[in-house]
């Protein structure tokens, strides 16, 4: 036998099986071949996460700030504008709660808020909160320098009226989102609206921008939008109404201007009003715009229109003599005038307001449907498309209902209604001698084509006969104006009071200006006058003249009545022009 | 190393230097436009600001104030308004 030595006897012999080193090996390729693939993966088709968490670190979306779009009035005066404001945010996780009671007293003076106020909004459990929203950006400023941690400033726009009341109805008024709440704001807020832009940029460390990587949209200002209305005239008109509301103790008035060769609307003026740049405690009685939504009986405003029917038939011409009587029997009850006539022309029909000579002519003459046709034609019960909000149509019965009863009444007015711009509307009949014209409310000066409703000899009588109205013996010698020829119609209609007519009235005036050639139609309405007379002639006619007389100036329409003129032209001889100039210097140092 | 590979490995050299030097002269514009905007941003603010100011100042209101109150004026009337007429 062999000998062994120790180390080496065969029975110490490890042998380790095959399989566990490769399965060592197999182990260490996969691990190896899974860490390959993980890193593919994340490289490749898995980036997306990583991508996305390094953009977070490095980039910021940034609004691209746009405004609101401006109104302009006619002459590109601003009526509503929109400036910079700040909104005061703070984020209460970050704002300390041990912070300097002389800081809090700061903030809340300039937030004009009470401390204890301010304290509570500071606790709300909410992460940010409003604290004041379009502050004015000088306090904002104040604010930022007081350096509280967790209070910050973002920007927003606020909007400014400088015309306050008196164009309150027309412009209307945005939220504090900037969106249109009313009038002019509101109907046109797809073309105002700003469509503020975004884009993504890359910051630094510090958060300042170093580089643009996209715009995503880009911001859109809204569009200027420039009305009709002429500031000047709307200011005019408002005080005028505003004005007569005080001395008669009305409830509320309404005028509007409108321009008869372009269609433009050049004032719509309401009372009472409101501010439209402190929307605090607004409530709907002023909110309303009474000359497009308040419909009322039109009473003798509608007497010109139906008598117009009978002229342009050739049933009546305006020397036409009628009987008219103390009362007139139609259906159950009579109806009767303000004071009995004996005979009146049909002119003095119109110049005194008779009721019944108004009836007389609609029953013997008339029939409902052409009533109807004409009062639909010049757009009673139609609703105005001005594109305004809320303006109402008015209601005009179908004329195949109306009783005899009716038919008498509706001739004067009363058993139908109207806006008081439904009726400025029609009158543009008479000024355009026989069109009714298209009314817009932007700023078109051309002149409109109209569409022909009366001839143009029906519409000059009865713009001359409108006339007398306003002269000696009319019931409206109040309306005359200071150097124009001016023609229109009294209204006091009996207001409505639950299934009755109630003790309070609605005086109107509507009429025409210069009568020569006529410019303007104003139309004005006061809503229960108490202090004494409530007819139209007295309470709406001054107001009524004070517009027109205003209006024309402000327009530079030559008067074209008897007041002395001193018209200087290069026909007049030399002597006679520097006589009318000494006289002028005469007059002026008075 | 003949003599293409230097002139190659010089004109990287170059290549990469204008490069970071671009890019700098890049972000200095940024800047530079950046601000511009903001400036552009903060005039238009302050044209429309003193827009509204200037219509503050020449509203209606403001006028008939200021010129009854202050300057003690009255309204015309037509009797005593000279009308000049164009040539014809």
């Amino acid at each position: 036998m062999r000998p062994v030595g120790f180390s080496t006897t065969p029975n110490l012999v490890l042998r380790l099986p095959m399989w566990r080193s490769r399965l060592m090996l197999f182990l260490l390729f996969f691990v190896f071949m899974m860490l390959l693939l993980r890193a593919f993966w994340i490289q490749g088709p898995g980036n997306a996460f990583y991508e996305a968490k390094g953009v977070r670190g490095t980039q910021r979306e940034l609004e691209l700030p746009a405004s609101r779009g401006k109104i302009l009035d006619r002459n590109g005066q601003v009526i509503a504008t929109s400036l910079e404001a700040k909104s005061i945010i703070a984020y209460n996780d970050t704002v300390p709660d041990d912070l300097a009671a002389d800081k809090v007293q700061k903030l809340a003076s300039l937030l004009q808020i009470s401390e204890s106020e301010l304290r509570k909004k500071l606790k709300d459990e909410r992460k940010q909160i409003f604290l004041k929203r379009q502050v004015d950006p000088e306090i904002a400023q104040q604010i930022k320098q007081l350096e509280i941690p967790g209070i910050g400033l973002n920007n927003e726009y606020r909007r400014f009226y400088p015309d306050g009341e008196a164009m309150a109805h027309v412009v209307g008024f945005t939220n504090v989102n900037d969106k249109g709440q009313e009038g002019m704001e509101l109907s046109r807020e797809k073309e105002l609206a700003a469509h503020p832009g975004q884009r993504r940029v890359v910051v630094d460390r510090l958060g300042r921008v170093v580089e643009d990587v996209a715009i995503e949209q880009l911001p859109q200002n809204g569009k200027d939008l420039q009305l009709s209305i002429d500031s000047k005239i709307q200011y005019l008109a408002y005080n005028a109404v505003k004005s007569a509301v005080e001395q008669h103790h009305a409830k509320a008035g309404g005028a509007v201007v409108l321009d008869t060769q372009t269609g433009e609307i050049l004032a719509l003026a309401n009372y009472p009003s409101y501010n439209p740049n402190d929307r605090r405690n607004l409530s709907g009685e002023q909110l309303r715009n009474r000359v497009l939504t308040d419909t009322f009986e039109p009473g003798s405003t509608i007497k010109p229109l139906t008598i117009s029917i009978a002229l342009e038939k050739g049933a009546v011409t305006p020397n036409t003599n009628m009987v008219i009587g103390a009362s007139y029997l139609v259906g159950p009850k009579p109806i009767t005038d303000t004071h009995p006539y004996g005979n009146l022309t049909v002119a003095q029909v119109i110049q005194k307001s008779s009721n019944i000579g108004t009836a007389k002519i609609a029953m013997n003459n008339l029939s409902p449907e052409e009533m109807w046709d004409f009062y639909t034609a010049v757009g009673l019960g139609q609703a105005p498309k001005i594109g305004f909000p809320g303006a109402v149509a008015g209601t005009v019965h179908p004329f195949n209902k109306w009783m005899p009863t009716d038919q008498a009444r509706i001739a004067f007015g009363y058993g139908i209604s109207a806006s008081l711009f439904q009726v400025a509307r029609a009158y543009t009949v008479f000024a355009r001698d026989g069109e009714l014209v298209p009314l817009t409310i932007e700023r078109s000066p051309e002149v409109k084509q109209g569409t022909r409703v009366l001839s143009a000899k029906t519409a000059i009588e009865m713009r001359e006969m409108m006339e007398t109205v306003t002269e000696p013996g009319g019931t409206a010698v109040k309306a005359q104006t200071e150097g124009y020829r001016v023609g229109g119609k009294t209204g006091t209609a009996h207001k409505l009071v639950g299934k009755g007519y109630g003790n309070s009235y609605r005086a109107y005036f509507a009429g025409l200006a210069p009568i020569s050639a006529p410019r303007i139609v104003v139309a004005v309405m006061i809503d229960e006058p108490t202090g004494g007379s409530h007819y139209g002639g007295d309470v709406a006619a001054p107001v009524f003249s004070t517009i027109v007389g205003e209006t024309l100036r402000t327009l530079n329409v030559l008067p074209d009545n008897k007041v002395k003129q001193m018209v200087l032209d290069d026909k007049s001889p030399a002597e006679i022009r520097t006589a009318n100039v000494q006289t002028q210097h005469v007059a002026l140092k008075r | 190393m003949n003599r293409a590979t230097l002139t190659l490995l010089a004109l990287l050299l170059i290549c990469a230097l204008s490069l970071v030097a671009a890019q700098q002269r890049a972000r200095k514009l940024f800047i530079a436009q950046e601000r511009a905007q903001i400036e552009e941003r903060k005039l238009n603010q302050e044209w429309l600001r003193l827009e509204y100011e200037q219509r503050n100042l020449s509203k209606s209101a403001r006028i008939r104030d200021v010129a009854r109150n202050q300057l003690h004026m009255v309204p015309i009337s037509p009797e005593r308004t000279l009308y000049l007429k164009e040539a014809q």
